[in-house]
């Protein structure tokens, strides 16, 4: 047990460095003002430990009132974390007007069915709403980045190498905070320390993956492309539909007179 | 273990396979100003070719007149036209399906409705497809059937290739607008 306190210690060290070596490169490249949330994000967690590390001394760890501004700080960052996503989804998809304002609305649907479900399914007992909470946050964040894919991938839509990656991590840490949480509503006492050690190591990773990402300037505003006239999405769309539906029947007619003959 | 300790593992697991599928690369973009100024001139232009290769009193005259390994073998290879055929209509609609991707995506403003509409019909076409060419493949479908297939893809194709034209020559300066974004080459998902 005290190897493993040891080593959680040097690795949330190496994350409290990694964090600070993330938000100095994102100002030194000036990447700041491309992702001003995500760079809010990495200085909120950056502010994390400290914050928690003066909350333990002063009040103790087993005091209700750290326990309760530990979790509001930890409100605080996926909030933050949550924000940081959207911005990457409009960054993708706003220049394309009339896809955005559908993807919005269905993230923002998508995600809030998603929190739902997850308070649905947990246990509903007070100690562990916070933990609910929680875990629904990160499984919409996780959810929300999925659905931002399909519609990258159904629309083919060019992404960032920047955005991929940033997004990588993001999803890869929401997605390791959902089991993470998963596994401590079920075994809560004997798995606190390997909890908080699984999850230093996550957030490296991510940490890394957005180091990587980040470490050339990107352009503030990606390039527009020329949008058409708003009347030929409205003359040839219903048309295409139209005849995808009747070769849609053909194909199934077909099918069922061939299966009966059969 | 509870009802949840499953359900999120479970959930997790979906994520992360969609993720991969969604973002890994594809050679989608580079075909997309191809698959617009290919649009109205598909695999069904050959229609008269594959309907000639097909008849059925070709099928009738060679039984009669051949032995029967030349009959067999006859009818082995236009199975194998029927089903060849049937994934070249499979790419013409993947071809419109495209197309209407493209639009969605350039204008300013899409219909909800329009566009859900088209993902159930691929999910729907996808499942047909598939149960016909099982059929095929297992020699219980006449290769008759395939004709109003063609019919309907090439009377779309024809219309529309005139509009399509114009709007393949701003979709594909958008696409090359796209791809010089970023200097590294861009990553398509």
């Amino acid at each position: 047990m005290a190897k493993i306190v040891t080593l959680e210690n040097g690795l949330w060290a190496l994350a409290v460095l990694l964090m600070a070596g993330l938000f100095a490169l994102l100002l030194y490249r000036a990447n700041h003002r491309v992702y001003p949330y995500l760079s809010g994000y990495v200085l909120i967690a950056l502010l994390q430990s400290p914050l928690l590390f003066t909350t333990y001394r002063v009040w103790g760890f087993d005091s209700r009132t750290a326990s309760n501004i530990a979790w509001g700080i930890q409100g605080l960052v996926i909030t933050a974390r949550a924000l940081a996503v959207a911005e990457i989804c409009r960054r993708v998809l706003a220049k394309y007007r009339g896809i955005w304002a559908l993807a919005w609305r269905m993230l923002l649907a998508i995600a809030g069915l998603v929190l739902v479900y997850a308070w649905a399914v947990s246990r509903l007992n007070w100690p562990q709403a916070v933990l609910n909470a929680d875990r629904g946050l990160e499984l919409a964040i996780a959810v929300a980045i999925v659905i931002l894919f399909l519609f990258v991938k159904y629309y083919e839509i060019i992404v960032e190498p920047t955005v991929l990656y940033l997004s990588i991590g993001l999803f890869l840490f929401s997605c390791f905070s959902v089991l993470n949480n998963t596994i401590l509503e079920n075994w809560l006492h004997s798995y606190a320390t390997l909890w908080n050690l699984l999850g230093t190591l996550a957030f490296i990773a991510s940490l890394l993956l957005w180091i990587w990402a980040v470490r050339e300037e990107q352009p503030e505003t990606p390039l527009e492309p020329e949008l058409i006239p708003k009347g030929a999405y409205h003359a040839l769309v219903p048309e295409i539909n139209y005849r995808l539906k009747a070769l849609n029947e053909q194909l199934s007619q077909f099918w069922r007179v061939e299966a009966n003959r059969s | 273990m509870s009802l949840s300790f499953y359900a999120f593992f479970g959930l997790v697991g979906i994520l992360l396979l969609l993720f991969v599928w969604a973002a890994r690369k594809s050679g989608k973009q580079e075909r997309t100003a191809r698959a617009l100024e290919e649009c109205g001139r598909g695999h069904v232009g050959h229609l008269p070719q594959i309907r000639q290769a097909l008849a059925e009193t070709d099928r009738l005259y060679i039984s009669r007149k051949a032995p029967a390994f030349v009959a067999r073998r006859v009818r082995q290879e236009r199975r194998r036209v029927a089903l060849v055929y049937l994934a070249a209509v499979r790419d013409d609609f993947q071809s419109l399906l495209r197309t209407a991707r493209i639009i969605a995506r350039l204008s300013p403003e899409v219909v909800p409705l329009h566009e859900f509409e088209r993902v159930r019909l691929t999910v729907v076409f996808a499942w047909h497809y598939q149960m016909v060419r099982l059929q095929l493949r297992a020699g219980l479908i006449p290769i008759l059937g395939l004709d109003g297939l063609s019919d309907l893809v090439s009377g779309l194709s024809v219309r529309m290739e005139i509009a399509m034209n114009e709007l393949g020559e701003r979709a594909a300066l958008a696409a090359e607008m796209a791809s010089s974004l970023d200097g590294r080459g861009p990553h398509v998902a």
